[in-house]
C-alpha cells in the first residue's frame, strides 16, 4: 500500500508552491514507513513485537525534527508539512504515531516555554531522537477539567518536591524526559523530570483497546526531587502553557486520525473489488459505492481540515478554534470510516486484526487531548464570544 | 552464409544444456552447433558432434577476462551466427565482454530461442517475474541461456574436432585463492522437495524444525533473502529468488515466507507450492496451490507428526 | 579516491499493472532507484568514509531519473551525473557506451562500482560491458571488496565457490546485495542533497548516437495459475489436509 499520494503531492505544491523538498523529503519518509514500519503494524498491535527499536529508526531518520528551527536540530519545515509526516505514519502505524507526536510535543513545550538553557539541553536530543518523551498532565481524577490538578509541587530548598501521579500518559515508563504539571501555591506550573529521577515510578501498561504498540500507563511521584531549573517558565503559568501546547498537538491528532482513516480506506477498496457476491465484485453495488465515496469525502475534508489550522498556525494568528474543529472532525470521520472498512469487510472485517485494529486505534482520538465535547465548547465559546 | 551456432559454458551440466539450446537452434536453421571449449577438451565432451579447442590460454587461467579474450579471437578466423553462453554468474560476464568487443546485441537469460529471417529471438523474464518478455537482436549477437530450461544432451562422438590457438594472454583480473561452497548446500537445483524458510522463523535456532521437516521429507532446505543476507543464519546459497538460485521441484513448501516478488521469482517454476504463514494477506498464498493461514510453530511439528507416523 | 557508482532509476516492479489485455503498462510506470543499485551507493559512501575520497553518482535515465539521482546523493554522494537516454528504448550496450563516455569525460576514475543487476529488467550486462569499453579490470558478483593502495581484492561469490581475486585499479565492480545493508537517508540528508550539483547532460553532447541493436517485441504478464486452496481447521487439521492434498499431488511419498 503506498502511503505518499497525489493528493499528498498537490497539496504540498499548493500550499507550498516552489518547495519540492517538501515533496522529496515527505516521499522518504513514505518510503521509510512502507519498509520498516507498516510490516511491523499487526505484530505491533498484538504486543508480539515492541515498538522501541522502530520508534528509534524512525525518529533517527527526522520526522519529529521537521517543524523545529535549524539551530535546534530541527529541519525548520512548515508544521502542515510535518502534519502531513504524521498522517503517514498514522497510515503506517497508530500506534508508534502516537509515540512520536506526544514525544515532540513535549519538546514544543519546551521550545515555546522553556529557558535558552532549556531548550539547548533538551530539544535538539529530543527532535533528533536520542531522548524519548513524554508529556505528563491528565490525572486519575482530573481529565478535561485540567485545573483540578492533584499532583503538587513543592518549594524545597532550592528546587522542588513533586508528590502525586499522572493517568494515561503515553511513553511512560520508555521515556527520558518527562514534561509534567503540578501544582504549585501559585498554580499549576509545568516541570522537566528527568527519567531516572528515583522519585519516578509507573503502572502497568495498560490493556488498551487500540494504540497497542505505544506503552500507556500511570506515572507515579513520590517525594521526586527537582532542581529549581528543572520548572519550564513561570510558576503558575502551566495551564495556559497547556492549551497552547494541546492546541499543536490536537492538529497532529487530527492528521494521524486522517491516516488512520486512510488506511482502513485503501484496505476496503481492494477488498470490495476483489470480494464476489451474486455474481459480481460487490464494489459494482451502489449501497458499497455510498460508502466508498463517502470515506473517501470524509478523509480528503478532514486532511484539509488539518492542513488549515495548520496553515494558520504557521501564519502566527491564533488557531486554538481551528485546530479543534481539525480534531473533532477528524477523530470522528476517522472512527466512520473504519466502521465503515469493518462493514465492507463483513464478518472478515469483525474477525480481522489488520481490520478492526484501525477502529480501534481511531477510538482514543475523540477521547485524548481533548474530547469531541470539550472541543466542541470551545469551538462554540469563540464563536458566540465574538463581537457582531 | 550457413548458420553456425556456438555453445559455450565453463561449468559441466549448464554446457550439456547450452549444447542442447544450440543444437535445437541450428536444428530449426539448418546450420552447424559447435561446443567450444577453451583450453582443453573437457572429459564430458563433446556434447556436439562440432567442436572447437581455443589453446593458447592455460585452462588454470580460464577466468571469464581470459575466456571471453578467446572467443573473441577465435571470431577473427569466422564469425558465428549466434554465441550461446550458460547463464551462470562467470557465463553472463563472458557474454557481455563479447557482445562488446564485437559490438553485437545480447540477449539475457534466455529461454525459447528461435531464429526468425535474420533475427534470434528469446524470451526472458523481467519486472521480477511478473512479466515475459520476447527479445529481438539481429545476427550476428550472444545469448546467455537460462540455467535449468534446456534438457542437457550427453555426451557424443566428435565428427569434427577442430583446435585453434588464440595465443597467450595476460589477464588484468588473478585468481588468488577459490574456495568451494558447502557441498551439502548447494544441492538445491536437483532436490525434488524443498522446504524453504522466511522471516517467520524467529530465532536461528528454531531453522531446526524447518530442517527436521525436510529431512522427514526427504527435500532440501532453502530460505528467503533476509535469513541468509541480512540474518546471515544460512549461507549465501540457500538463498532463493531474483539474485540467488531459481529453483523448479515437485513441491516447494514455503514455510514463513512472505512472498516477495523477488522471492518468488526463484520459485514460481516449481510444480506444486505450499505455504504456511500466520498473515492470511501474505502474497506468497496468492502464488502457492495449498495455503495454511497459521503458526509455523504448530503447523510444521503437526505435518511431520503426520508423515513420519504414515510411513 | 576517485569512485564512480553506475545506478539505474528502475520501473518499480512491484507497482507494475497490467492493461486489459495483460501486457505491462511499462509507459508511465512509477520508478525508483533499483533496489540493488542501493548497496552499490552503500558500498562506494563506505570506502569513502573509511579511506577519503568522493563518489559521483552516474545514471542514464529519463528525467524522472533525478529522484534516484537525489537519493543517491542523500545517501553520501558528492555529485550526480545524469545522461538523458530513455532506457526503456536503447540497449544494455547503448548505455554502458553512454556510461564510458560520461566516466571518461569527468577524468580518471578509480573504481566505479555498479550493482550486479538492475531490479527491473536484471540483465546484469552493462557493468561488464563498462569495464570492456573502459578497458578496465572487471569483478562480477563481489561479496566484499578491500582497495589498498593501487590494488583492488574482491571475493566474488559464484554458485559453488567464493573466489577471492584481485588486480591493480582503475577496475569496475558490480557488487551483490548482501555486501552490505543500504541506509536510508535521513530527512536531514535529503534536504541537503537538494544542495548538491546534479548535471543533466545529453548524448549528443558526449558525442554519442545510441542505434539499439537488441529490442523487446512484446511483454506479456505471467499469470498466476496457482490453485490457492486454504486449508483451515486446527494445525493438526490443516496440517493432515495438507499431506492429504500433497500425496495427491503425488510430490511427496504416500
Amino acid at each position: 500500500m503506498p502511503l505518499f499520494l497525489e493528493e499528498h503531492r498537490q497539496l504540498l505544491s499548493f500550499n507550498y508552491p516552489g518547495r519540492g523538498d517538501l515533496v522529496e523529503a515527505l516521499e522518504s519518509v513514505a518510503g521509510f514507513l512502507e519498509d520498516k514500519v507498516m510490516p511491523m503494524a499487526t505484530k505491533f498491535d498484538q504486543h508480539a513485537a515492541k515498538i522501541e527499536e522502530t520508534r528509534k529508526e524512525l525518529l533517527r531518520q527526522g520526522v519529529c525534527q521537521m517543524p523545529f528551527p535549524k539551530e535546534l536540530e530541527g529541519l525548520g519545515l512548515p508544521f502542515g508539512a510535518y502534519a502531513l509526516a504524521i498522517e503517514l505514519t498514522g497510515a503506517a502505524d497508530a500506534g508508534i504515531a502516537l509515540s512520536i507526536a506526544i514525544h515532540n510535543t513535549a519538546a514544543e513545550g519546551i521550545l515555546q516555554f522553556g529557558s535558552e538553557g532549556q531548550k539547548r539541553k533538551y530539544v535538539p536530543d529530543i527532535v533528533a531522537g536520542r531522548k524519548v518523551a513524554s508529556f505528563a498532565l491528565t490525572e486519575p481524577t482530573s481529565g478535561s477539567d485540567a485545573k483540578a490538578m492533584g499532583t503538587k509541587a513543592a518549594r524545597d530548598g532550592e528546587g522542588f518536591v513533586l508528590n502525586g501521579s499522572k493517568a494515561f500518559i503515553t511513553n511512560a515508563g520508555e521515556a527520558d524526559v518527562y514534561f509534567v504539571f503540578a501544582a504549585t501555591p501559585k498554580g499549576p506550573s509545568s516541570f522537566i523530570v528527568e527519567g531516572s529521577n528515583p522519585g519516578l515510578s509507573f503502572g502497568e501498561d495498560l490493556p488498551k483497546l487500540g494504540m497497542r504498540g505505544s506503552r500507556t500507563s500511570e506515572v507515579r511521584f513520590s517525594d521526586c526531587r527537582v532542581p529549581a531549573e528543572s520548572l519550564v517558565g513561570e510558576e503558575g503559568m502551566g495551564f495556559e502553557y497547556a492549551k497552547k501546547m494541546l492546541n499543536g498537538s490536537r492538529i497532529v491528532m487530527g492528521s494521524l486520525c486522517v491516516g488512520i482513516a486512510q488506511a482502513a480506506f485503501e484496505k476496503s477498496i481492494e477488498y470490495a473489488r476483489s470480494r464476489k457476491a451474486f455474481g459480481s465484485a460487490i464494489s459494482e453495488f451502489q449501497l458499497i459505492r455510498e460508502k466508498v465515496a463517502d470515506m473517501k469525502t470524509g478523509i480528503t475534508a478532514g486532511r484539509l481540515l488539518c492542513l488549515h489550522a495548520a496553515r494558520v498556525r504557521e501564519s502566527g494568528a491564533d488557531f486554538g478554534s481551528e485546530a479543534a474543529q481539525a480534531k473533532v472532525f477528524s477523530t470522528e470521520m476517522s472512527l466512520r470510516v473504519c466502521d465503515s472498512a469493518i462493514q465492507v469487510f463483513g464478518g472478515y472485517g469483525y474477525t480481522t486484526d489488520d481490520v478492526h485494529r484501525h477502529w480501534r486505534d481511531a477510538r482514543l482520538l475523540t477521547i485524548g487531548e481533548g474530547t469531541s465535547e470539550v472541543l466542541r465548547m470551545l469551538i462554540a465559546r469563540r464563536e458566540l464570544a465574538r463581537s457582531l | 552464409m550457413t548458420l553456425t551456432v556456438w555453445a559455450y559454458s565453463e561449468s559441466g551440466q549448464v554446457a550439456s544444456e547450452v549444447a542442447a539450446a544450440a543444437q535445437s537452434l541450428a536444428g530449426t536453421g539448418k546450420g552447424d552447433a559447435v561446443e567450444v571449449m577453451v583450453g582443453a577438451m573437457s572429459d564430458a565432451g563433446p556434447r556436439l558432434p562440432n567442436a572447437l579447442v581455443l589453446r593458447g590460454m592455460s585452462a588454470s587461467e580460464n577466468t571469464p577476462e581470459s575466456t571471453a579474450e578467446a572467443i573473441c579471437r577465435a571470431t577473427s578466423k569466422g564469425m558465428p551466427s549466434v554465441i550461446l553462453v550458460g547463464s551462470t554468474r562467470n557465463g553472463r560476464e563472458v557474454a557481455a565482454r563479447v557482445a562488446a568487443r564485437l559490438g553485437t546485441g545480447c540477449i539475457s537469460d534466455a529461454s525459447k530461442l528461435t531464429l526468425e529471417g535474420e533475427s534470434l529471438i528469446g524470451e526472458r523474464s523481467a519486472f521480477a517475474g511478473k512479466v515475459t518478455a520476447k527479445v529481438v537482436a539481429p545476427i550476428p549477437c550472444v545469448a546467455t541461456v537460462k540455467v535449468g530450461t534446456y534438457p542437457a544432451a550427453g555426451k557424443t562422438t566428435a565428427n569434427s574436432v577442430s583446435e585453434m590457438d588464440v595465443g597467450g594472454f595476460s589477464p588484468k583480473v588473478k585468481v588468488l585463492k577459490t574456495i568451494r561452497k558447502d557441498a551439502r548446500s548447494v544441492n538445491l537445483n536437483s532436490a525434488k522437495i524443498i522446504v524453504s524458510a522466511g522471516r517467520g522463523v524467529k530465532k536461528k535456532e528454531d531453522l531446526a524444525i524447518v530442517e527436521s521437516l525436510a529431512k522427514s521429507l526427504g527435500g532440501a532446505v532453502g530460505c528467503s533473502r533476509p535469513l541468509s543476507s541480512d540474518l546471515g543464519w544460512l549461507p549465501e546459497e540457500h538463498h532463493i529468488g531474483l539474485t540467488g538460485v531459481t529453483v523448479k521441484p515437485e513441491l516447494y513448501l514455503a514455510v514463513g515466507i512472505s512472498g516477495q516478488l523477488q522471492h518468488i521469482a526463484g520459485m514460481k517454476d516449481s510444480k506444486v507450492v505450499a505455504a504456511i504463514n500466520t498473515d492470511k494477506d501474505a502474497p506468497i498464498f496468492q502464488a502457492a496451490d495449498y495455503g495454511i493461514v497459521g503458526d509455523l510453530y504448530q503447523v510444521i511439528p503437526a505435518i511431520e507428526e503426520i508423515v513420519r507416523r504414515r510411513s | 579516491m576517485k569512485i564512480a557508482v553506475c545506478i539505474k532509476h528502475a520501473v518499480d516492479e512491484s507497482e507494475l499493472k497490467m492493461d486489459p489485455g495483460g501486457s505491462p503498462m511499462i509507459t508511465g510506470a512509477a520508478g525508483k532507484m533499483g533496489t540493488f543499485d542501493k548497496n552499490a551507493v552503500e558500498e562506494a559512501v563506505r570506502l569513502k568514509s573509511s579511506g577519503g575520497g568522493d563518489v559521483t553518482i552516474f545514471t542514464v535515465g529519463p528525467a524522472d531519473a533525478r529522484k534516484s539521482m537525489k537519493e543517491g546523493l542523500a545517501m553520501g554522494g558528492d555529485r550526480g551525473v545524469l545522461v538523458t537516454a530513455d532506457p526503456v528504448r536503447i540497449d544494455s550496450l547503448s548505455v554502458a557506451g553512454l556510461l564510458a563516455k560520461a566516466v571518461q569525460r569527468d577524468g580518471s576514475f578509480d573504481l566505479i562500482i555498479c550493482s550486479e543487476g538492475s531490479s527491473d529488467v536484471y540483465t546484469g550486462q552493462v557493468p561488464p560491458m563498462l569495464a570492456e569499453l573502459l578497458g578496465f579490470a572487471y569483478f562480477g558478483y563481489a561479496k566484499k571488496l578491500e582497495v589498498s593502495g593501487s590494488r583492488i581484492r574482491v571475493e566474488r561469490s559464484l554458485e559453488e565457490s567464493v573466489e577471492v581475486v584481485e588486480a591493480p585499479l582503475p577496475a569496475v565492480v558490480s557488487v551483490v546485495s548482501e555486501i552490505n545493508e543500504p541506509r536510508y537517508p535521513t530527512l536531514i540528508q535529503i534536504m541537503q542533497a537538494a544542495k548538491k550539483p546534479l548535471e543533466e547532460v545529453p548524448p549528443s553532447a558526449l558525442g554519442v548516437e545510441t542505434a539499439p541493436k537488441v529490442v523487446v517485441r512484446s511483454m506479456s504478464g505471467q499469470g498466476s495459475n496457482r490453485k490457492k486452496v486454504m486449508l483451515d481447521g486446527t494445525p493438526e487439521e490443516a496440517a493432515a489436509k495438507l499431506v492429504d492434498a500433497l500425496r495427491a499431488e503425488g510430490v511427496i511419498p504416500r
